[in-house]
């Protein structure tokens, strides 16, 4: 099939908006200006979910959910020191070991600010100091201007993100920020964009949701479903990828293609359908199996109302919650086509609306 | 062959700071060095080792050498392993604080030309309690090249490769006032040497000393190039020309801090491979008030230098050492103040042109 949008490049594009949990406002604009050619309505909901509406055309359509979460992991300011050194707290499970010496993006009222994580250099801490980690609240942001300067545009609650530079790696990998779950956000409107309304068993509602990061409420993926009220859903988050220092039955490897959760909260039926479905389809998957919650939105989603149907997949991805986060863009492609499947499948129509 | 484009001030700094160089691997940084002393005076040299000498020789055959020294060599990375899955496993070339690694982005040099990585360790959601609240150590950590097996990465890496941060060179702060990149240690330095032949030219001044500028290899590693420069030219005095790593962050108290960005360069009385002649610092530190360019002494015995070589070289050299205050030194984001640039630059010069040696 002929993709008439550049998965890699809608991906980089999400993933550089500043998106930190609370602040998706922020990038609401530039996010319109790339989604809205693709959808027939956009809503916002109270809770700051974005809704991508995609109609088939039929009368009294069913609603399918396709969830990602838009929001990432970031910093906000709480305290601004002489010379212009800021004391930061995280927003949502920050990997502290990566912060010394990155670099992040401070934004301020009126004016982005760059800013370099400071670190204690080693001639000058005392022993035994290097082997302990710096709770992230020790740690101090260097902007370069006088604390003054600074006060016109930073307060405290100021938003902090990392700065978006993105790096080819090989084998159509990619490194940086915001993957998680941006690059499944994407995967979702390339695959929700490109299909003919009539090939669409129902109305497709892509929700972006906010606060998945923020200590695991999931309210925007909860009540942003309850508003939709659909028949089904399904929720693309990023999945644990392998490493040399994880174990296998708690990881997906890289390029094993998109990770299908099995497990007691995702639906079976649906689950083991779309896995059939796909292997026709010859598209890549692979079990990511969890033994309770997947950690992801189907957490909330499923028990929403009367409790909907909900499949979870994964995008393998490694070096979670970081600066530079890895991912495969054959991984991310293989989820587009999955999502794609599911929601113009007749055999998935009829496993969810066995009456019609 | 391509036209030399002959760079200066920061343009210069980010250029050299840019080029491929880590230790033991210096000799792209010599090749660019080399073309921008093009249009000095100085006669120039390559030694076996590949450190680069320009040779500007005084009036009437003098009877003394002064040595400006900086070292070309920057910290970086060595692959001392793939493994069965493709990922490398690497040592330290120099002294890199394991907490400033983890997340950074590289770069190794293989047959075929770069190749980009990440620098990881599990993910925070694998990471016991104990785990989250100690620094991962570096041979606890790996490369991810994105390779697919052994085989994969062998296609493009071997054993014995090296690597540098990948880092862009940023211009940021108030009146855009900072400079943050990798290798500032002590491509600084370098350029500081280049500009300096460049002005002495362009005054047209003759000095009454012969003046080796030597760019050194393998200061990182502390088995340093600069000893065969003190060794081929038996200076009578010796300028190092360095990054200084410095805590100027609130919090910590002044006595500690080193120094302070934007203060002007850092001349040491005292560090941890060298006491410096105590004449030299003083007349040093009196020209830099005569002249009115800033300039600090170093308030804290913490790091070395080349200096340590040099000063005890065949019959000893008498040496100074005046380095840019830099906070973050040995990582990704090395931060100096482009003023201190400027201040170290004018220093040197007056240095040179009114110092008795």
């Amino acid at each position: 099939m002929e993709h008439k949008i550049d998965l890699t490049e809608l991906t980089l594009s999400l993933a550089s908006l500043m998106s930190v949990t609370g602040h998706t406002r922020y990038s609401k604009d530039k996010l319109l200006e790339l989604v809205s050619p693709y959808f027939d309505e956009i809503r916002e909901t109270r809770l700051g979910c974005y809704h991508l509406i995609r109609r088939c055309g039929k009368e009294n359509a069913q609603k399918i959910l396709v969830d990602a979460h838009f929001d990432e992991i970031g910093m906000i300011v709480t305290e601004i020191k002489e010379k212009g050194f800021l004391t930061v707290t995280s927003i949502g499970g920050m990997d502290t070991r990566i912060l010394q010496a990155s670099e992040v993006i401070i934004y301020g009222e009126g004016r982005e600010i760059y800013g370099v994580v400071g670190s204690t250099p080693p001639h000058l801490q005392k022993p035994g100091e290097s082997g302990k980690l710096k709770d992230i609240t020790e740690l101090l942001i260097d902007t370069g201007y006088s604390k003054e300067e600074l006060e016109k545009y930073v307060s405290i609650g100021t938003p902090i993100g990392f700065r978006p530079v993105y790096t080819k790696l090989r084998n159509n990998k990619i490194a940086g920020k915001g993957f998680d779950d941006k690059a499944c956000a994407a995967a979702a409107i390339a695959a929700v964009a490109e299909i003919p309304a009539d090939e669409l068993w129902g109305d497709v509602y892509v929700q972006l949701s906010n606060f998945e990061e923020a200590g695991g409420f999931m309210s925007g993926a909860q009540t942003g479903a309850y508003e939709v009220n659909p028949i089904c859903a399904i929720v693309a988050d990023v999945d644990l990828g392998s490493t040399p220092d994880t174990k296998k039955s708690e990881t997906v490897p890289l390029d094993g293609g998109v990770s299908l959760s099995t497990g007691p909260i995702t639906d079976k039926r649906l689950t083991a359908l779309l896995r059939k479905l796909a292997d026709e389809k010859e598209i890549k998957h692979q079990m990511s199996v969890t033994a309770g919650g997947t950690g992801t939105n189907t957490m909330v989603v499923n028990l929403v109302r009367n409790g909907i149907p909900t499949v979870d997949i994964g995008l393998p991805l490694r070096s979670m919650h970081t600066s530079n986060e890895v991912i495969s863009m054959n991984d991310a492609a293989a989820m587009r086509d999955i999502i794609a499947l599911f929601v113009t499948s007749p055999e998935i129509e009829k496993e969810v609306c066995p009456n019609e | 062959m391509s036209e030399t484009k002959i760079l200066e001030g920061l343009e210069l700094l980010k250029h050299l700071s840019l080029v491929f160089g880590p230790t033991g691997s210096e000799e792209e940084v010599a090749d660019e060095i080399i073309k921008q002393l093009e249009n000095t005076d100085a006669q120039i040299i390559r030694d076996r080792m590949s450190n680069v000498f320009a040779v500007l020789h005084g009036k009437n055959r003098p009877e003394k050498t002064v040595m400006l020294s900086a070292h070309m060599d920057e910290v970086g990375f060595i692959i001392k392993d793939i493994d069965g899955e493709g990922y490398i496993r690497f040592g330290c070339l120099g002294g890199i604080d394991s907490r400033v690694l983890c997340g950074r982005k590289v770069t190794f040099r293989g047959k075929e030309g770069d190749v980009s990585g990440v620098i990881a360790s599990k993910a925070i959601h694998h990471q016991s309690a104990e785990e989250r609240k100690n620094a991962t150590k570096a041979n606890d950590m790996y490369v991810d090249i994105g390779a697919t097996s052994r085989e994969d990465a062998e296609s493009v890496l071997l054993r014995g490769d090296s690597g540098t941060f990948d880092s862009e060179f940023v211009i940021f702060g108030e009146n855009d006032g900072y400079a943050k990149c990798k290798a500032l240690d002590d491509r600084l330095g370098c350029v500081v040497m280049i500009e300096t032949l460049r002005r002495i030219k362009e005054e047209g001044i003759e000095l009454p000393f012969d003046l080796v500028c030597a760019f050194t290899v393998r200061e990182e590693i502390g088995i340093s190039g600069a000893t065969a420069a003190a060794h081929r030219f038996r200076p009578d005095y010796a300028i190092v020309l360095e990054t200084t790593a410095i805590a100027d962050l609130p919090d910590v108290p002044k006595n500690s801090r080193v120094s302070e960005v934007g203060n002007g360069g850092v001349v040491s009385l005292m560090d941890r491979s060298t006491i410096y002649n105590r004449d030299f610092v003083d007349g040093a530190m009196k020209i830099a008030e005569e002249n009115g360019i800033p300039a600090q002494i170093k308030r804290y015995v913490s790091g070395g230098n080349d200096a340590g070589h040099i000063h005890k070289t065949a019959d000893g050299t008498r040496c100074l050492a005046i380095s840019a205050p830099t906070r973050y030194l040995h990582s990704a984001s090395c931060v100096i103040s482009i003023k201190d640039f400027e201040s170290i630059k004018s220093h040197v010069y007056a240095i040179l042109t009114s110092y008795q040696f």
